[in-house]
């Protein structure tokens, strides 16, 4: 049993919100491991914690208590220039508003991270363009955010969120803002991370993103109440593709 | 590196986006730093004047002056002229005391010095336009000169005499017009006077024709220049002896009052660009909060953040700054030297200086935006990603008066309520303004001894007048930043009360009713600001003023308050409508977007 | 089914292959797991029911995949009445709303357990239709049929989760009882 440690470790995680009448458990006691190259879907009611999970995992917030490891290193102890290093180098988020800069166009909005991490400006360039190109918006790298669709948008905070390849991406209700199409554009540069290898921890209520992960953690009030590995990946594979064909008969 | 590239490339964006905040903060700090930076640099400026002109005209050391023609003054100025000490001399000469009138009946004391056809080493006054003596001629100061509205080719009268006047000259033997005299007739205290040169045979014609006071003078050149203070301790002497730094301070009389103008006037200028830049920054404090939180997820250190925040309004109040410098420069000659009895160029604004219009510049800066960038830094990430316009308290109090009041007034005394800080900064910039005029009216009630023969007001007082014109300036600019100010704060509080007052619309409120809620809701604490700044204002002056001064009535003061708050109220006028004109339905989709 | 081929049957004459290919078009990945002797099965009890006709082409008899089937009057009709319908498939969902109910009932099982299972299930679904989504280009006509199936699932799914909050809040309410 010599594995490589887990890219996420969490131990005994417990964080409250609030002062002391008001006090809310929004993370009670949670244990967590997500091994590097899996995408974990969680899920769960608003105001589960799930979202409060995830600032967590990427120095956003400090635990009342437990552990946060992030490739085998303590996180939560962090002083708070070295959590932003640590976000810097090692964490990419995405969120459901986006948060793009909003007077900064694409380019320069996935160049953010890579100048934060002290790299040249020439180099920075030349990553957000790739990274532009991988989320397919090669020719929209001058458009600023507001020229931009929601899809785009959100397509641009991935590539943003990919700039220091870090060791995971935590996404925050990724798909909260789009409609069905592009739904499926993010779901798509997801899936093509998944087969990169990418590890991912999406907090989505939408069943479709955590359709698509390979394991699916349910949460409420604080805990994990379900946790399934979701196994068969679809098209080619046969498993499940009786299922798909059986939706149309022709016996009719 | 990248995170320079960074901090330049979001400082740059922003300013982009802000276009009138920034300029708003450009032209603020510009207008503060060059009045400071006057003010300071006016003893400089002076000082530069007075040597260039010394240069050029061989200026004296020390001057000697009998006061008195007896026998032991004339020993005395014998034996300072043989001095060890001095190297050169020219004199003794004939000091008459005499009165001038020109052709247009403009009269004034004059001191006619008794000089050689050919000067000397010591004291060569400069011929700046027409010739040096001749017979039967005269040659007028300049500053003098300027003041009477005289010429090369003209004719003065002096003692009863008609005298051509054949050229104008400068000279550092004297302090600047009116102060040619030096000292008065027999000793005593001299008038306002002016300054002309005769042959020597003239002058003495001159004085016994009219048996006029004469006086005698030398002037001195010392072994060491800068030693006059010990070669006049050394010389018990019964002269009046005047060194080249006494001169050259008595230059700066003329200044004695626009200098406090200047400086207190750059404070309040300063003040206003505080009030005003802090207004527009905590507008936008919830976005800025926003960005840096963004920026915190994405990996920046709090440093960093703190720099992307503060050095937008740095880069911009430095410019200013800069800016401000260059135009005192420009126009410090022009200030520093109301009469023409000096020649030469300012130097740059010396190291001082610049350090104290700098330490204002990043002053307005950091007082303006320090809050919010503080707030910014220290709000959570994951609440700074959230953040809206923080909920202002609720005053049941206000809520309950506010219904038994018409609706305008009832909207203004909310809106109002829910900013007290706004109301605040607003109440200070009318304060502020309110000195500013409540100064201007004080200066200009104040009587005025006019430079002719027995305070004749035909011959302007050039202090008084160079009083008043700066004073009119430093306040003409205090309009200008208040009027900025009143707008943005209009706008300001129209745009962040916009959803509340669409619903008051949706509610049957008017547009009329909404902007003139807008309008009450800065008139509201522009009141007492303005009759705050009426006895400010009085203090403030009667802790810089110099001898005695009078009140103007009081009537003047409270009409100026007065004043001030129907001009805020106009001004506020048209911001006003046009935020209530808005649709609703836009106002309403804004707020939720 | 049925009446899907008549449809396609009614611009003109086809032949068997050139049916089945056009069907696949349609239902993409869906149509993927067709038997190819589907078709000619549905073909044959059409033609007996005496809605197509079949006309063996011109030229080689001997091949049978020549022939080329076309509407009678009678099958025209039962496409103009197929188009008319407002018919839709109704959800069936009473029968795990009793399955529930049963199972809590006679405690054979747990309903949250069962509700889980259920919805591990139509997640399995769920990913595989969502695959598939994912691999079509976009805005191809299959991608909106798998667009159907991916919404009802989901609203399959949200429907358990309510399950599942009402059965385990009945539980708590049980036990403060």
């Amino acid at each position: 049993m010599n594995e490589p440690s887990p890219v996420v470790e969490v131990r005994g995680l417990v964080k409250d919100h609030g002062e002391r009448q008001g006090r809310v458990r929004a993370v009670d006691a949670v244990d967590l491991e997500v091994p590097q190259g899996q995408t974990l879907a969680v899920m769960g009611p608003s105001g589960c914690g799930k979202s409060t999970l995830l600032h967590l995992l990427g120095g956003l917030e400090r635990p009342t208590g437990g552990e946060v490891r992030l490739a085998g290193r303590r996180v939560d102890t962090l002083s708070e220039r070295a959590l932003a290093r640590l976000r810097r180098r090692s964490v990419g988020f995405v969120f459901q508003a986006f948060h793009l800069v909003e007077e900064l166009s694409a380019a320069e909005n996935v160049e953010l991270p890579a100048l934060l991490a002290g790299r040249s400006r020439r180099e920075a360039r030349r990553s957000a363009n790739l990274l532009l190109e991988r989320v397919g918006l090669a020719g929209r790298a001058r458009h600023l955010p507001s020229q931009l669709s929601g899809g785009q948008r959100q397509r641009v905070a991935i590539a943003r969120a990919l700039a220091n390849e870090p060791l995971v991406v935590l996404a925050d209700e990724p798909t909260g803002n789009l409609d069905t199409a592009a739904t499926l554009e993010v779901l798509r540069i997801f899936e093509d991370l998944r087969s990169a290898g990418q590890t991912l921890v999406i907090v989505t209520h939408d069943e479709r993103v955590s359709a698509t992960a390979d394991r699916l953690i349910s949460m409420r009030d604080g805990m994990f109440v379900d946790d399934t590995r979701m196994v068969g990946s679809g098209i080619g594979s046969g498993t499940g593709s009786g299922w798909l064909g059986g939706l149309v008969g022709l016996e009719g | 590196m990248g995170s320079l590239v960074l901090v330049v490339r979001l400082g740059l964006a922003d300013v982009r986006r802000h276009r009138v905040q920034a300029v708003m903060l450009l032209l603020a700090v510009t207008v503060a730093t060059a009045t400071m930076a006057l003010g300071l640099s006016l003893r400089g400026v002076s000082d530069a004047l007075y040597e260039q002109t010394r240069a050029a005209t061989a200026g004296p050391d020390v001057v000697a002056l009998s006061g008195v023609t007896g026998p032991a003054q004339t020993s005395a100025l014998a034996a300072l002229a043989d001095d060890p000490d001095v190297v050169a001399h020219q004199g003794p000469y004939r000091v008459v005391y005499a009165d001038l009138a020109t052709r247009d009946s403009l009269t004034s004391h004059v001191v006619v010095h008794g000089f050689a056809e050919t000067p000397g080493s010591v004291d060569r006054p400069l011929v700046t336009s027409g010739r040096w003596l001749r017979p039967g001629g005269a040659v007028l100061e300049r500053g003098f000169a300027t003041a009477l509205g005289v010429g090369v080719g003209d004719h003065v009268t002096i003692a009863g005499r008609s005298y051509p006047v054949v050229g104008i000259a400068v000279t550092a033997a004297t302090s600047i017009y009116p102060w040619a005299a030096q000292i008065g007739p027999y000793g005593g205290p001299s008038d306002s006077t002016g300054l002309a040169w005769m042959t020597r045979a003239d002058a003495q014609a001159l004085a016994s024709s009219r048996d006029l006071p004469v006086t005698m003078a030398l002037d001195l050149k010392l072994r060491d220049p800068a030693a006059t203070e010990s070669f006049i301790d050394a010389h018990p002497v019964p002269l009046t002896l005047h060194s080249w730094q006494f001169t050259a301070e008595q230059d700066m009389v003329i200044l004695r009052n626009s200098q406090p103008i200047l400086v207190v006037g750059s404070w309040l200028l300063g003040f206003l660009a505080v009030t005003g830049v802090a207004a527009l920054a905590a507008g936008r404090a919830v976005e800025q909060t926003r960005r840096a939180g963004l920026l915190k997820a994405v990996g920046a250190t709090p440093g960093l953040i703190a720099t992307v925040l503060l050095t937008e309004y740095l880069a911009l109040a430095l410019a200013g700054d800069a800016l401000g410098l260059v135009i005192a420069h420009l126009t410090a000659p022009a200030i520093a030297s109301p009469t023409a009895s000096r020649i030469g160029d300012a130097a740059g604004p010396g190291g001082a200086t610049v350090v104290t219009a700098t330490v204002l510049a990043v002053a307005v800066a950091l007082l303006s935006t320090l809050r919010p960038a503080l707030r910014a830094m220290r709000t959570a990430t994951v609440t700074a990603l959230s953040a809206t316009a923080h909920r202002p308290r609720h005053r049941p109090w206000l809520t309950a008066l506010s219904a038994l009041l018409p609706t305008p007034l009832l909207l203004g005394l909310r809106l109002t309520a829910r900013r007290p800080g706004r109301a605040v900064l607003q109440a200070c910039s009318t304060a502020t303004t309110v000195i500013g005029i409540v100064a201007l009216l004080i200066i200009g009630a104040q009587p005025e001894r006019g430079y002719g023969l027995d305070g004749s007001s035909a011959l302007p007082n050039l202090r008084d007048e160079h009083d008043r014109r700066v004073m009119l300036a430093v306040t003409a600019l205090l309009v200008a930043l208040a009027v900025v100010n009143t707008i943005t704060f209009t706008w300001t509080t129209a745009m962040e009360a916009r959803a509340n007052m669409a619903v008051a619309r949706t509610l049957g409120a008017t547009p009329g009713q909404i902007s003139m809620g807008l309008s009450t809701a800065q008139l509201l604490p522009s009141l007492p600001g303005a009759l705050a700044g009426v006895p400010l204002g009085i203090g403030l002056f009667a802790m810089f003023a110099l001898g005695k001064w009078t009140l103007p009535p009081s009537s003047w003061l409270f009409g100026a308050a007065f004043a001030t708050l129907v001009a805020t109220a106009a001004l506020t006028a048209l911001p006003a409508r046009l935020a209530a004109r808005q649709p609703v339905a836009r106002a309403l989709s804004a707020e939720t977007a | 089914m049925q009446d899907a081929v008549l449809a396609m049957l009614a611009k003109e004459p086809a032949h068997g292959y050139n049916l089945r290919a056009r069907l696949q078009r349609s239902l993409g990945p869906l149509g993927e797991s067709m038997n190819p002797g589907q078709i000619y099965v549905t073909l044959a009890r059409l033609e007996k029911a005496g809605l197509v006709v079949c006309e063996r082409a011109g030229g080689l008899p001997e091949r049978p995949e020549r022939k080329v089937y076309a509407l009678t009057p009678a099958g025209q009709q039962r496409v103009a009445a197929w188009l008319a319908e407002v018919g839709w498939p109704k959800p069936d969902l009473a029968e795990f709303h009793l399955k529930l109910a049963a199972a809590a009932a006679a405690r054979l099982a747990d309903p949250v357990e069962l509700v889980a299972a259920q919805r591990r299930e139509l997640l399995r679904r769920l990913r595989e239709v969502q695959r598939a989504a994912l691999n079509e280009p976009a805005g191809s006509r299959a991608g909106l049929l798998l667009e159907g199936v991916v919404l009802r699932l989901q609203a399959d799914l949200r429907w358990l989760s309510a399950c599942e909050r009402a059965w385990s809040g009945n539980d708590d309410e049980a036990e403060d009882a």
